[in-house]
């Protein structure tokens, strides 16, 4: 009986803790995912928003994990117009970011850097007009081999997932929730420059 | 003699257990930015369960260490009543742990649960070695709960029982593996293996160590064996230099005699006379086949006694004594009774069958050197016209009942019963000091 009550009181306190933090959370969680304030964005990532290198690409970046290979052939049968040489997403070009306002333009954006608990996330995309035909991981969790390992399974999915989904409404990757949380914001705060 | 109530350090103790409870839910609140979606909510929640197990076994595991300061300030028979109840509980947690860490990730993978257990189970490191563990540690809990303990022999449940600490072994290493906790703090980790360092250390030390040195320095033996009733023995325990174990009156030893047979366990057994620096007397009833196999023992037989132990030590107080003995339950206070001060002291002796009675003639000698008083309830409640352990019956035979300290010792029901009637003649639940003797 005691034991009973025990585990009602349990499972009463859990639920009490998890919808705290669902709740104290919700305001900038849905930030991210909404796609339009870049704002609350930052203030979630733990303070790291602002650290995002600004929007030239392919500068200091520490190992980038290059992606873009596997994605060209996804990126290309999404639609028709593959305008410009995908050869070109590959490397780490300078952008045309100036803005000639040319819509099938190529932009490299970086994301903001995301302190996750297991390490910085860093993401930078490659855009064609709105499409999005790159994606490269600039910085990744580091904190131990268990952590690259997840990071090496996570992220070439989280990868496939943009290119498919052509925005950062993806599914995390189960069992590296927070590489995924990182990635998502990351790319979030990539994409909200485009449309800024 | 001892002042300072058992009551409140229960209480210390307790709120010690859940401070750090609360400092274990505080690593996940600290390390947990946000939870979002379901799947995200139930990893949480196996996490806080799997926390709160770990931490868990660790506390139940240092009820049973024989911490002196425990046994002495909360008592034994309390220290395994909460180690039981603890027992289910984390065993519950471990469960729940299991399936809601399996469900979450399931619900964030979008598969289904048994191809994310596979997953677990195949890729995550460790957690096969826990998963064993869990289900060895339902298994102890099984056998342990009420209705099947009954059904087997005390011995086997014991032995059963050593298997949880390889369970909590084999348990340990996938908390650091895949613990979102621990896999990115160092400190969290540190001072995770301190709390079962450290515990592991006592257990040792108490269990192991500290006996083996108490056996070398004070070499026990049987010196005799004398028969006190057709089911009841006394037993006499030799050695030397026993007043440095400062045994008090109303504490026991858990003894493991040294002879064939018996060598496997050690059981609790109270002092039922006033120690002296070179003999202990114990009184056992001769239940059970361990306790029956104690009428064979042969004098000189060495002892292994771990203690003393035990709450039931009288307070330092100028009020008058109640002592309330069921059955065998007579064996401490019959020590308390040749200790405490004269002229002051009741004792009522209950036992449903007159030949049950022990000890008599040095109840008798007692209560007429010391100006006590002693009361022999015998015969079953039918018999009597009433409950001798009802309110009304024990003011009849203690005038003033109420301003009289209370010792009480007996079986668990009878237990429970004498302190709801002392309580209602109006004796605080202060004054009334207990210890059940079935462990």
């Amino acid at each position: 009986m005691r034991l009973l009550i025990a585990l009602a009181g349990t499972a009463a306190g859990l639920a009490a803790l998890l919808s705290y933090k669902t709740h104290a959370a919700g305001t900038t969680a849905a930030a991210p995912m909404s796609g339009t304030q870049g704002g609350g964005m930052s203030a979630q990532a733990g303070g790291a928003g602002t650290a995002a290198s600004g929007s030239v690409a392919g500068s200091a970046s520490p190992a980038p994990r290059d992606s873009t290979p596997p994605a060209a052939g996804s990126g290309a049968r999404g639609s028709a117009s593959p305008a410009a040489g995908s050869g070109a997403q590959g490397s780490a070009s300078p952008a045309a970011q100036g803005g000639t306002g040319g819509s099938a333009a190529t932009r490299t954006l970086t994301g903001a850097v995301v302190n996750t608990q297991y390490g910085p996330m860093q993401v930078q995309v490659t855009l064609q007009g709105s499409k999005i035909t790159g994606v490269k991981v600039l910085q990744e969790t580091n904190a131990g081999s268990l952590s690259q390992q997840i990071d090496a399974n996570a992220i070439p999915q989280l990868n496939r997932e943009t290119l498919a989904a052509q925005s950062a409404r993806i599914d995390a990757v189960s069992g590296a929730s927070y590489t995924s949380q990182g990635y998502i914001q990351s790319l979030q705060s990539a994409l909200d420059k485009a449309t800024a | 003699m001892r002042t300072g109530r058992p009551w409140a350090r229960a209480e210390l103790v307790l709120g010690v257990i859940a401070a750090g409870a609360v400092a274990v839910l505080g690593l996940w609140w600290a390390d947990t930015p946000r939870v979002s979606g379901l799947g995200d909510a139930l990893t949480g929640a196996g996490r806080i369960t799997g926390l709160l197990a770990g931490y868990g076994v660790v506390v139940l595991v240092a009820l049973m260490a024989r911490l002196p300061p425990l046994e002495r300030g909360v008592g034994s028979d309390r220290l395994a009543r909460w180690h039981a109840a603890g027992g289910r509980y984390v065993i519950c947690l471990v469960v729940a742990h299991a399936l809601l860490i399996t469900w979450g990730y399931a619900v964030t993978a979008h598969t289904g649960l048994v191809p994310e257990a596979g997953t677990l189970l195949r890729s995550y490191p460790d957690v096969l070695m826990a998963t064993v563990a869990g289900l060895l540690l339902v298994g102890i809990g099984i056998i342990s709960a009420r209705a099947a303990r009954r059904r087997m022999r005390y011995e086997t449940w014991y032995y059963l029982h050593f298997y949880t600490y390889l369970a909590i072994a084999l348990a340990f290493s996938h908390q650091f593996a895949d613990g979102a906790q621990f896999v990115a703090s160092l400190p969290a980790r540190f001072f995770w293996s301190a709390m079962y360092v450290v515990v592991a250390a006592l257990v040792v030390w108490y269990r192991v160590v500290t006996p083996l040195l108490q056996f070398t320095r004070h070499r026990f033996h049987v010196i005799g064996v004398r028969a006190e009733s057709a089911d009841v023995i006394s037993v006499y325990i030799g050695g030397r230099w026993l007043d440095e174990l400062r045994a008090q009156p109303g504490q026991f030893f858990r003894w493991r005699f040294l002879a064939r047979g018996l060598w496997g366990q050690s059981h609790p057994y109270s002092l039922s006379a006033l120690p002296s620096p070179d003999m202990l007397r114990i009184t056992v009833s001769l239940r059970g086949d361990y306790s029956s196999a104690l009428a064979t023992l042969r004098p000189g037989t060495k002892v292994i006694a771990e203690g003393p132990f035990g709450a039931l030590v009288p307070e330092r107080s100028r009020r008058r004594v109640l002592l309330l003995a069921g059955g065998v339950g007579i064996t401490p206070l019959r020590a308390i009774f040749a200790a405490l001060p004269p002229g002051r002291v009741t004792l009522i002796y209950r036992a449903s069958d007159p030949r049950d009675i022990v000890l008599r003639d040095e109840l008798d000698a007692i209560a007429a050197d010391r100006g006590g008083r002693v009361h022999y309830v015998t015969g079953t409640r039918e018999e009597l016209g009433g409950d001798p352990l009802s309110p009304q019956y024990l003011q009849a035979m203690v005038p003033d009942l109420r301003r009289h300290e209370v010792y009480l010792c007996g079986p668990p029901g009878m237990t429970a019963t004498a302190i709801e009637s002392l309580q209602a003649a109006g004796v605080p639940r202060g004054r009334i000091h207990h210890e059940s003797f079935e462990f």
